[in-house]
């Protein structure tokens, strides 16, 4: 524990003299590509978004692309990308299914982490071949468009085989089964009308006055809840993470 | 007569009443550190199988890079030794449980830690070839090998969380009280190397003997 503290003010000791930003582990994206630099033509990346969307649901398998302007950590970037996508929890949990293609445009630099689920159809050599012969000629000619299609492509055709889906998204599965939760707070207060108009009547009947307790409490019900429906957050082709699991698989390439 | 009896009667029942309770707690407990036992060597299995992993590279490393003209042969032995040593402390060990012995981690430590350093000397030495770095086959066993440092990273930071959990486990209190008795011994974990915790210094003198900091030196925590 001594030595735990002695180690952060060593690390923060660093940080004062060097004068470079602590690590940022960026909030989970709720899109499969994710374009934070700009680089990309709004139509590639939808269209690659409803790639993605689509083979999680044909694979289960979760492959995110996020493209940062800078790498926001001084540790190197095998280390630092794959704690974010662990951060993350891309894949399915019990599959460890997530592959994640970094990008960091400013610092010429790109990582695919792969989960352990996925080493075997995505080994290092692949991950690399991607990156080094595929993704990175194109990326020095500024060609962001054709070397993301290209290597979500590769990607998608090194893992297809692994997993089979369920036909949904796990942002789809999370979104009915919160619908199913308003329909049972829907029976819920059905029940609750039914009980309530009950007791009205029998008080009617055994000679109590009318107090007009259930009427306000009836039309509150309705009202709070239910009719406004589903959610609207997620979206088409958005992304909810699984919890899957990075075991240091994967590489990477600067160009 | 029967007062007296029905006393014994009401201790005797006092005594097996807290008797059960403490035998619930400590088989709780016991439950609990045998998983977290089994985590520990779970773990421990990991780290294996990601040095196996390395220790597989190598063969193929060792002949592409003798295959380069007259390249370095001090360091290519060197590689050959240090995984040669591993082998013989590997023998040694339970490949099915974490060692409990701690100056036997420490030589299985020591010995991958020289395999280390023989490859990221290996692997400095090649920018002085760059005909053999420009070759596919090259660049795809170093990115295999950067890989496997990152595994081996990777698993030996979640075998220390593992056995940071068990040992936690058995010294607090009420564990520790039974714990000894049981055969629960805290077990030992992988040291950082001495120097790591030091910012790496830049090396241009590729020649020298202590490694340059590469993607292979930043692998061990």
């Amino acid at each position: 524990m001594k030595r735990r503290s002695a180690f952060f003010a060593v690390v923060l000791l660093a940080t004062a003299i060097t004068g470079r930003a602590a690590e940022v582990i960026p909030p989970k994206p709720d899109r499969y590509f994710n374009d934070y630099a700009g680089v990309v033509s709004p139509a590639v990346a939808e269209r690659l978004n409803t790639q993605l969307a689509q083979f999680e649901r044909d694979t289960s398998n979760q492959v995110l692309v996020v493209i940062y302007p800078k790498m926001q950590s001084d540790s190197s970037i095998e280390d630092y990308t794959r704690r974010v996508a662990q951060a993350w929890g891309v894949g399915q949990k019990d599959r460890r299914n997530g592959v994640v293609l970094f990008v960091f445009v400013e610092d010429r630099k790109m990582f695919i982490q792969v989960g352990y689920g996925l080493e075997g159809a995505l080994p290092d050599v692949t991950a690399f071949d991607i990156t080094e012969r595929h993704i990175k000629p194109r990326f020095r000619v500024k060609d962001y468009d054709g070397g993301l299609t290209v290597g979500v492509d590769l990607i998608r055709q090194a893992i297809r085989g692994e997993y089979k889906g369920s036909g949904r998204t796990n942002a789809e599965r999370n979104k009915s089964s919160e619908s199913g939760g308003t329909a049972g707070l829907l029976i819920f207060l059905f029940a609750l009308v039914l009980f309530l108009i009950f007791v009205r009547a029998s008080r009617r009947r055994g000679g109590y006055r009318y107090t007009g307790i259930g009427g306000p409490l009836i039309t509150g019900g309705w009202g709070g809840s239910g009719w406004s429906g589903g959610s609207s957050g997620g979206g088409f082709g958005g992304f909810s993470s699984g919890g899957g699991s990075f075991g240091g698989g994967g590489a990477g390439s600067s160009w | 007569m029967s007062k007296a009896l029905f006393g014994c009667l009401a201790i005797a029942a006092i005594i097996v009443f807290i008797a059960l309770i403490g035998g619930c707690a400590v088989a709780g407990s016991y439950n609990r550190l045998v998983s977290l036992q089994q985590k520990v060597d779970q773990s421990w299995a990991q780290v294996q199988n990601v040095y196996q992993r390395r220790a597989d590279l190598i063969p193929n490393l060792v002949n592409t890079v003798a295959g380069a003209a007259n390249f370095e042969k001090s360091t290519l032995t060197e590689v050959t030794n240090a995984r040669a040593s591993v082998g013989r402390v590997q023998m040694t060990l339970d490949p099915n449980k974490a060692p409990t012995d701690a100056a036997k981690l420490q030589e299985f430590q020591q010995a991958q830690g020289q395999l280390s350093n023989a490859l990221s000397r290996l692997l400095v030495v090649s920018e002085r070839y760059p005909e053999l770095r420009a070759t596919e086959n090259f660049q795809n066993l170093q990115a295999q090998l950067e890989g496997t440092e990152n595994r081996i990273s990777v698993e030996r930071g979640n075998f220390n969380a593992a056995v940071q959990e068990y040992n936690t486990a058995v010294r607090t209190f009420p564990t520790n009280l039974f714990a000894g008795m049981l055969g629960f011994q805290p077990r030992p974990f992988f040291q950082s190397q001495p120097g790591a915790e030091k910012a790496p210094t830049v090396n241009f003198n590729f020649g020298s003997p202590t490694p340059a900091p590469s993607a292979m030196a930043t692998a061990t925590p």
